[in-house]
Protein backbone atom coordinates (compact mmCIF):
# COMPACT_ATOMS: atom_id res chain seq x y z
CA UNK A 1 0.00 0.00 0.00
CA UNK A 2 1.28 3.45 -0.91
CA UNK A 3 2.14 5.39 2.22
CA UNK A 4 0.03 8.42 1.47
CA UNK A 5 -1.07 10.80 4.18
CA UNK A 6 -4.46 12.15 5.25
CA UNK A 7 -5.55 13.21 1.76
CA UNK A 8 -5.22 9.70 0.35
CA UNK A 9 -7.31 8.15 3.15
CA UNK A 10 -9.87 10.93 2.91
CA UNK A 11 -10.25 10.17 -0.80
CA UNK A 12 -10.42 6.41 -0.30
CA UNK A 13 -13.02 6.64 2.50
CA UNK A 14 -15.04 9.11 0.43
CA UNK A 15 -15.10 6.69 -2.50
CA UNK A 16 -15.96 3.65 -0.35
CA UNK A 17 -18.66 5.49 1.63
CA UNK A 18 -20.11 6.83 -1.62
CA UNK A 19 -20.37 3.34 -3.12
CA UNK A 20 -21.79 1.97 0.14
CA UNK A 21 -24.49 4.67 0.18
CA UNK A 22 -25.31 3.92 -3.46
CA UNK A 23 -25.75 0.22 -2.72
CA UNK A 24 -27.86 1.06 0.34
CA UNK A 25 -30.03 3.43 -1.70
CA UNK A 26 -30.65 0.88 -4.46
CA UNK A 27 -31.55 -1.73 -1.86
CA UNK A 28 -33.79 0.76 -0.10
CA UNK A 29 -35.64 1.77 -3.27
CA UNK A 30 -36.06 -1.88 -4.24
CA UNK A 31 -37.35 -2.86 -0.77
CA UNK A 32 -39.90 -0.06 -0.61
CA UNK A 33 -40.84 -0.53 -4.26
CA UNK A 34 -41.36 -4.27 -3.74
CA UNK A 35 -44.83 -3.37 -2.46
CA UNK A 36 -45.97 -3.49 -6.08
CA UNK A 37 -45.46 -7.27 -5.96
CA UNK A 38 -47.85 -7.51 -3.01
CA UNK A 39 -47.59 -7.38 0.74
CA UNK A 40 -46.33 -10.94 1.36
CA UNK A 41 -43.29 -10.33 -0.86
CA UNK A 42 -42.69 -6.94 0.79
CA UNK A 43 -42.85 -8.49 4.25
CA UNK A 44 -40.60 -11.37 3.28
CA UNK A 45 -37.87 -8.92 2.26
CA UNK A 46 -38.34 -6.81 5.34
CA UNK A 47 -38.17 -9.80 7.64
CA UNK A 48 -34.70 -10.59 6.31
CA UNK A 49 -33.63 -7.15 7.50
CA UNK A 50 -34.11 -8.42 11.03
CA UNK A 51 -30.82 -10.32 10.59
CA UNK A 52 -28.26 -8.91 13.03
CA UNK A 53 -25.87 -7.66 10.33
CA UNK A 54 -28.62 -5.50 8.84
CA UNK A 55 -29.41 -4.09 12.29
CA UNK A 56 -25.78 -3.16 12.81
CA UNK A 57 -25.75 -1.84 9.25
CA UNK A 58 -28.01 1.00 10.33
CA UNK A 59 -25.13 2.45 12.33
CA UNK A 60 -22.79 1.97 9.36
CA UNK A 61 -25.22 3.83 7.09
CA UNK A 62 -25.25 6.79 9.46
CA UNK A 63 -21.44 6.77 9.58
CA UNK A 64 -21.13 6.58 5.78
CA UNK A 65 -23.70 9.31 5.10
CA UNK A 66 -22.29 11.72 7.69
CA UNK A 67 -18.69 11.14 6.54
CA UNK A 68 -19.59 11.51 2.87
CA UNK A 69 -21.62 14.66 3.50
CA UNK A 70 -19.07 16.48 5.61
CA UNK A 71 -16.08 15.39 3.52
CA UNK A 72 -18.05 16.63 0.53
CA UNK A 73 -18.18 20.06 2.19
CA UNK A 74 -14.42 19.79 2.74
CA UNK A 75 -13.95 19.08 -0.98
CA UNK A 76 -16.16 22.03 -1.96
CA UNK A 77 -14.06 24.22 0.33
CA UNK A 78 -10.85 22.98 -1.35
CA UNK A 79 -12.23 23.39 -4.87
CA UNK A 80 -13.45 26.93 -4.36
CA UNK A 81 -10.97 28.47 -1.93
CA UNK A 82 -7.22 28.28 -1.51
CA UNK A 83 -7.76 28.35 2.27
CA UNK A 84 -9.56 25.02 1.91
CA UNK A 85 -6.41 23.48 0.45
CA UNK A 86 -4.15 24.86 3.16
CA UNK A 87 -6.35 23.52 5.99
CA UNK A 88 -7.39 20.27 4.28
CA UNK A 89 -5.65 18.09 6.85
CA UNK A 90 -7.27 19.79 9.85
CA UNK A 91 -10.60 19.82 8.01
CA UNK A 92 -10.36 16.06 7.55
CA UNK A 93 -9.79 15.48 11.26
CA UNK A 94 -12.84 17.68 11.86
CA UNK A 95 -14.86 15.50 9.47
CA UNK A 96 -13.68 12.36 11.28
CA UNK A 97 -14.63 13.88 14.64
CA UNK A 98 -18.13 14.79 13.48
CA UNK A 99 -18.54 11.32 11.95
CA UNK A 100 -17.44 9.65 15.17
CA UNK A 101 -19.87 11.73 17.25
CA UNK A 102 -22.77 11.08 14.88
CA UNK A 103 -22.00 7.36 14.78
CA UNK A 104 -21.85 7.21 18.56
CA UNK A 105 -25.18 9.04 18.84
CA UNK A 106 -26.76 6.68 16.30
CA UNK A 107 -25.37 3.68 18.14
CA UNK A 108 -26.82 4.82 21.47
CA UNK A 109 -30.19 5.60 19.88
CA UNK A 110 -30.27 2.31 18.01
CA UNK A 111 -29.20 0.00 20.84
CA UNK A 112 -32.81 -1.13 21.57
CA UNK A 113 -33.35 -1.85 17.88
CA UNK A 114 -30.02 -3.69 17.50
CA UNK A 115 -30.62 -5.72 20.66
CA UNK A 116 -34.30 -6.41 20.26
CA UNK A 117 -35.04 -6.30 16.56
CA UNK A 118 -38.41 -5.07 15.33
CA UNK B 1 28.55 4.25 0.51
CA UNK B 2 30.45 1.34 1.92
CA UNK B 3 34.14 1.68 2.52
CA UNK B 4 35.47 0.48 -0.78
CA UNK B 5 39.01 -0.82 -1.18
CA UNK B 6 41.26 1.28 -3.39
CA UNK B 7 41.40 -1.50 -5.95
CA UNK B 8 37.70 -1.03 -6.76
CA UNK B 9 38.37 2.05 -8.82
CA UNK B 10 40.65 -0.13 -10.92
CA UNK B 11 37.73 -2.51 -11.56
CA UNK B 12 35.67 0.32 -12.98
CA UNK B 13 38.09 3.08 -14.01
CA UNK B 14 35.26 5.51 -14.94
CA UNK B 15 34.15 5.54 -11.36
CA UNK B 16 36.39 7.25 -8.92
CA UNK B 17 35.99 5.92 -5.40
CA UNK B 18 33.91 8.37 -3.42
CA UNK B 19 35.63 9.92 -0.43
CA UNK B 20 34.59 8.22 2.77
CA UNK B 21 34.49 10.04 6.08
CA UNK B 22 36.32 7.50 8.23
CA UNK B 23 35.00 8.60 11.61
CA UNK B 24 31.31 8.27 10.69
CA UNK B 25 29.91 4.89 11.80
CA UNK B 26 28.56 2.67 9.05
CA UNK B 27 24.98 1.43 9.05
CA UNK B 28 24.00 -2.10 8.12
CA UNK B 29 21.15 -2.09 5.70
CA UNK B 30 18.92 -4.65 3.96
CA UNK B 31 17.98 -3.18 0.61
CA UNK B 32 14.93 -5.01 -0.74
CA UNK B 33 14.46 -4.35 -4.43
CA UNK B 34 11.48 -5.39 -6.54
CA UNK B 35 13.25 -6.88 -9.54
CA UNK B 36 11.88 -7.90 -12.90
CA UNK B 37 13.64 -9.21 -15.96
CA UNK B 38 11.28 -9.32 -18.97
CA UNK B 39 13.39 -12.05 -20.60
CA UNK B 40 13.22 -14.56 -17.77
CA UNK B 41 10.53 -13.51 -15.27
CA UNK B 42 6.77 -13.69 -15.51
CA UNK B 43 6.34 -11.70 -12.33
CA UNK B 44 8.39 -9.20 -10.37
CA UNK B 45 10.09 -10.59 -7.28
CA UNK B 46 11.91 -9.21 -4.24
CA UNK B 47 15.66 -9.54 -3.91
CA UNK B 48 17.41 -8.40 -0.74
CA UNK B 49 20.96 -7.05 -0.72
CA UNK B 50 22.88 -6.67 2.52
CA UNK B 51 24.72 -3.39 2.35
CA UNK B 52 26.65 -0.98 4.47
CA UNK B 53 26.19 2.73 4.16
CA UNK B 54 26.86 5.93 6.04
CA UNK B 55 23.77 7.68 7.41
CA UNK B 56 24.44 10.65 5.14
CA UNK B 57 24.70 8.59 1.97
CA UNK B 58 21.91 8.91 -0.55
CA UNK B 59 19.85 5.98 -1.73
CA UNK B 60 21.28 6.45 -5.21
CA UNK B 61 24.75 5.84 -3.76
CA UNK B 62 23.54 2.56 -2.28
CA UNK B 63 21.94 1.50 -5.57
CA UNK B 64 25.12 2.43 -7.45
CA UNK B 65 27.07 0.34 -4.98
CA UNK B 66 24.80 -2.64 -5.67
CA UNK B 67 25.04 -2.14 -9.42
CA UNK B 68 28.80 -1.66 -9.51
CA UNK B 69 29.90 -4.31 -7.05
CA UNK B 70 27.08 -6.80 -6.43
CA UNK B 71 24.58 -7.05 -9.23
CA UNK B 72 25.65 -5.45 -12.48
CA UNK B 73 22.38 -6.36 -14.16
CA UNK B 74 20.32 -4.07 -11.92
CA UNK B 75 18.54 -1.51 -14.10
CA UNK B 76 17.59 1.95 -12.89
CA UNK B 77 17.76 5.44 -14.31
CA UNK B 78 19.96 8.17 -12.93
CA UNK B 79 21.83 10.97 -14.56
CA UNK B 80 22.80 14.13 -12.70
CA UNK B 81 22.21 12.52 -9.27
CA UNK B 82 21.70 15.96 -7.77
CA UNK B 83 17.92 16.36 -7.92
CA UNK B 84 17.85 18.35 -11.15
CA UNK B 85 17.36 15.89 -14.02
CA UNK B 86 14.51 13.96 -12.38
CA UNK B 87 15.63 10.55 -13.65
CA UNK B 88 15.72 8.48 -10.47
CA UNK B 89 12.16 8.65 -9.20
CA UNK B 90 11.30 5.42 -7.41
CA UNK B 91 9.06 4.06 -4.69
CA UNK B 92 11.30 3.99 -1.62
CA UNK B 93 9.74 2.65 1.58
CA UNK B 94 6.26 3.05 0.15
CA UNK B 95 6.61 6.66 -1.00
CA UNK B 96 7.69 8.17 -4.28
CA UNK B 97 11.03 9.92 -3.93
CA UNK B 98 14.14 10.79 -5.91
CA UNK B 99 16.86 8.32 -4.89
CA UNK B 100 19.41 11.14 -5.14
CA UNK B 101 17.53 13.34 -2.67
CA UNK B 102 16.80 10.61 -0.14
CA UNK B 103 19.33 10.09 2.63
CA UNK B 104 19.77 6.61 4.06
CA UNK B 105 19.24 7.88 7.62
CA UNK B 106 15.81 9.23 6.66
CA UNK B 107 14.50 5.87 5.44
CA UNK B 108 16.24 3.27 7.62
CA UNK B 109 17.70 2.57 11.02
CA UNK B 110 20.88 0.57 11.57
CA UNK B 111 20.11 -3.06 10.68
CA UNK B 112 16.80 -2.06 9.11
CA UNK B 113 15.24 -2.74 5.72
CA UNK B 114 14.62 -0.32 2.88
CA UNK B 115 12.24 -1.33 0.09
CA UNK B 116 12.78 -0.01 -3.41
CA UNK B 117 10.15 -0.47 -6.14
CA UNK B 118 9.57 1.05 -9.56
CA UNK B 119 7.09 3.94 -9.70
CA UNK B 120 3.51 2.75 -10.25
CA UNK B 121 1.09 3.15 -13.12
CA UNK B 122 3.72 2.93 -15.88
CA UNK B 123 4.84 -0.30 -17.53
CA UNK B 124 7.95 -1.78 -15.94
CA UNK B 125 10.58 -2.52 -18.58
CA UNK B 126 13.23 -3.91 -16.26
CA UNK B 127 13.76 -3.69 -12.48
CA UNK B 128 13.27 -0.02 -11.55
CA UNK B 129 13.11 1.17 -15.14
CA UNK B 130 9.64 2.08 -16.42
CA UNK B 131 8.32 3.19 -19.79
CA UNK B 132 8.00 6.98 -19.41
CA UNK B 133 6.40 7.50 -22.84
CA UNK B 134 2.75 7.75 -21.61
CA UNK B 135 3.93 10.30 -19.06
CA UNK B 136 5.58 12.43 -21.72
CA UNK B 137 2.57 12.01 -24.04
CA UNK B 138 0.46 13.69 -21.36
CA UNK B 139 3.11 16.41 -21.05
CA UNK B 140 3.03 17.03 -24.81
CA UNK B 141 -0.78 17.14 -24.79
CA UNK B 142 -0.89 20.40 -22.84
CA UNK B 143 1.44 22.07 -25.40
CA UNK B 144 4.35 22.86 -23.09
CA UNK B 145 5.77 25.69 -25.15
CA UNK B 146 5.20 29.40 -25.55
CA UNK B 147 2.47 30.20 -28.11
CA UNK B 148 2.38 33.74 -29.44
CA UNK B 149 0.74 34.05 -32.89
CA UNK B 150 0.64 37.87 -32.90
CA UNK B 151 3.92 39.57 -33.81
CA UNK B 152 6.08 40.34 -30.80
CA UNK B 153 6.17 44.02 -29.78
CA UNK B 154 9.34 45.90 -30.68
CA UNK B 155 10.09 46.56 -27.04
CA UNK B 156 10.57 44.17 -24.16
CA UNK B 157 7.52 42.20 -23.02
CA UNK B 158 7.19 43.31 -19.46
CA UNK B 159 6.63 40.64 -16.83
CA UNK B 160 5.74 42.08 -13.44
CA UNK B 161 6.91 40.47 -10.23
CA UNK B 162 3.32 39.73 -9.27
CA UNK B 163 2.71 37.96 -12.60
CA UNK B 164 5.97 36.01 -12.36
CA UNK B 165 4.94 34.94 -8.86
CA UNK B 166 1.82 33.22 -10.27
CA UNK B 167 3.99 30.64 -12.03
CA UNK B 168 6.88 30.61 -9.56
CA UNK B 169 5.95 27.15 -8.27
CA UNK B 170 4.83 25.52 -11.50
CA UNK B 171 8.02 26.48 -13.33
CA UNK B 172 10.04 24.51 -10.75
CA UNK B 173 8.88 21.13 -12.11
CA UNK B 174 11.63 18.74 -13.28
CA UNK B 175 9.26 16.12 -14.80
CA UNK B 176 10.46 13.29 -12.58
CA UNK B 177 6.96 11.71 -12.48
CA UNK B 178 6.98 11.33 -8.68
CA UNK B 179 3.60 13.10 -8.55
CA UNK B 180 1.80 11.45 -11.45
CA UNK B 181 2.80 7.94 -10.35
CA UNK B 182 1.71 8.58 -6.75
CA UNK B 183 -1.82 9.47 -7.87
CA UNK B 184 -4.43 6.77 -7.11
CA UNK B 185 -6.51 7.96 -10.06
CA UNK B 186 -3.57 7.60 -12.46
CA UNK B 187 -2.90 4.03 -11.21
CA UNK B 188 -6.35 2.89 -12.30
CA UNK B 189 -6.89 5.26 -15.22
CA UNK B 190 -3.79 5.75 -17.34
CA UNK B 191 -5.61 8.14 -19.67
CA UNK B 192 -5.71 10.81 -16.93
CA UNK B 193 -3.03 13.30 -17.92
CA UNK B 194 -1.87 13.46 -14.31
CA UNK B 195 -0.53 16.07 -11.90
CA UNK B 196 2.76 16.73 -13.71
CA UNK B 197 1.05 17.68 -16.97
CA UNK B 198 -1.42 19.84 -15.04
CA UNK B 199 1.42 21.63 -13.27
CA UNK B 200 2.96 22.30 -16.69
CA UNK B 201 -0.41 23.50 -17.98
CA UNK B 202 -0.61 25.84 -14.96
CA UNK B 203 2.81 27.23 -15.84
CA UNK B 204 1.58 28.39 -19.27
CA UNK B 205 -2.04 29.20 -18.37
CA UNK B 206 -0.85 31.69 -15.76
CA UNK B 207 1.89 33.17 -17.96
CA UNK B 208 0.50 36.56 -19.01
CA UNK B 209 2.69 36.60 -22.13
CA UNK B 210 1.28 33.37 -23.53
CA UNK B 211 -1.62 33.64 -25.98
CA UNK B 212 -2.98 30.08 -26.04
CA UNK B 213 -4.62 30.09 -22.61
CA UNK B 214 -8.08 29.20 -23.94
CA UNK B 215 -6.66 26.31 -26.01
CA UNK B 216 -4.88 24.92 -22.96
CA UNK B 217 -7.98 25.33 -20.78
CA UNK B 218 -9.80 23.35 -23.47
CA UNK B 219 -7.28 20.53 -23.19
CA UNK B 220 -7.42 20.31 -19.40
CA UNK B 221 -11.23 20.58 -19.44
CA UNK B 222 -11.52 17.25 -21.30
CA UNK B 223 -12.61 14.18 -19.37
CA UNK B 224 -8.99 12.99 -19.12
CA UNK B 225 -8.00 16.36 -17.69
CA UNK B 226 -8.20 18.36 -14.52
CA UNK B 227 -11.56 16.99 -13.30
CA UNK B 228 -10.02 13.53 -12.74
CA UNK B 229 -8.17 15.07 -9.79
CA UNK B 230 -9.86 13.84 -6.61
CA UNK B 231 -7.56 15.78 -4.28
CA UNK B 232 -5.78 12.85 -2.64
CA UNK B 233 -2.70 15.06 -2.08
CA UNK B 234 -0.24 12.21 -2.76
CA UNK B 235 1.29 14.34 -5.53
CA UNK B 236 1.93 17.26 -3.19
CA UNK B 237 3.51 14.96 -0.59
CA UNK B 238 5.69 13.25 -3.21
CA UNK B 239 7.04 16.28 -5.09
CA UNK B 240 10.81 16.46 -4.51
CA UNK B 241 10.73 20.14 -5.54
CA UNK B 242 8.17 21.08 -2.89
CA UNK B 243 5.62 22.25 -5.45
CA UNK B 244 2.15 22.63 -3.86
CA UNK B 245 0.70 20.57 -6.72
CA UNK B 246 -2.87 20.10 -5.48
CA UNK B 247 -3.15 23.82 -4.88
CA UNK B 248 -2.00 24.51 -8.46
CA UNK B 249 -4.44 21.94 -9.87
CA UNK B 250 -7.27 23.58 -7.89
CA UNK B 251 -6.23 26.94 -9.39
CA UNK B 252 -6.45 25.39 -12.86
CA UNK B 253 -9.92 24.01 -12.01
CA UNK B 254 -11.08 27.47 -10.95
CA UNK B 255 -9.55 29.01 -14.07
CA UNK B 256 -11.50 26.51 -16.22
CA UNK B 257 -14.71 27.39 -14.35
CA UNK B 258 -14.34 31.14 -14.17
CA UNK B 259 -11.68 32.08 -16.72
CA UNK B 260 -12.84 30.16 -19.76
CA UNK B 261 -14.46 32.27 -22.45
Amino acid sequence: MYKGREGQWAFLLHRISGLAILVYLLLHVFSIGSMIFGEPFYMKIHNTYDFVLFRLGLVAVVAAVVYHAFNGLRIILMDFTSIGVSVQRQAWYGVLGITALATLYALIKLIPRIAGGY
Amino acid sequence: MTQTPVTDSAVNPQVAAAPVAVDVPMMRLHVKILRFNPETDKKAHWVTYDMEAQPGDRMVDVLNEIKWYKETGLAFRRSCQHGICGSDAMLINGRNRLACKTLVRDVAKDGGTVTVEPIRGLKVEKDLLVDMEPFFDAYRAIMPYFIHPTPFPAKEQYQSEANAEKMAHSSNCILCACCTTSCPIFWVNGSYIGPAALVQAHRFIFDTRDEAKQQRLGVVNQNTGVWRCRTAYNCTEACPRGIPITQLIEEVKREVMFGQS
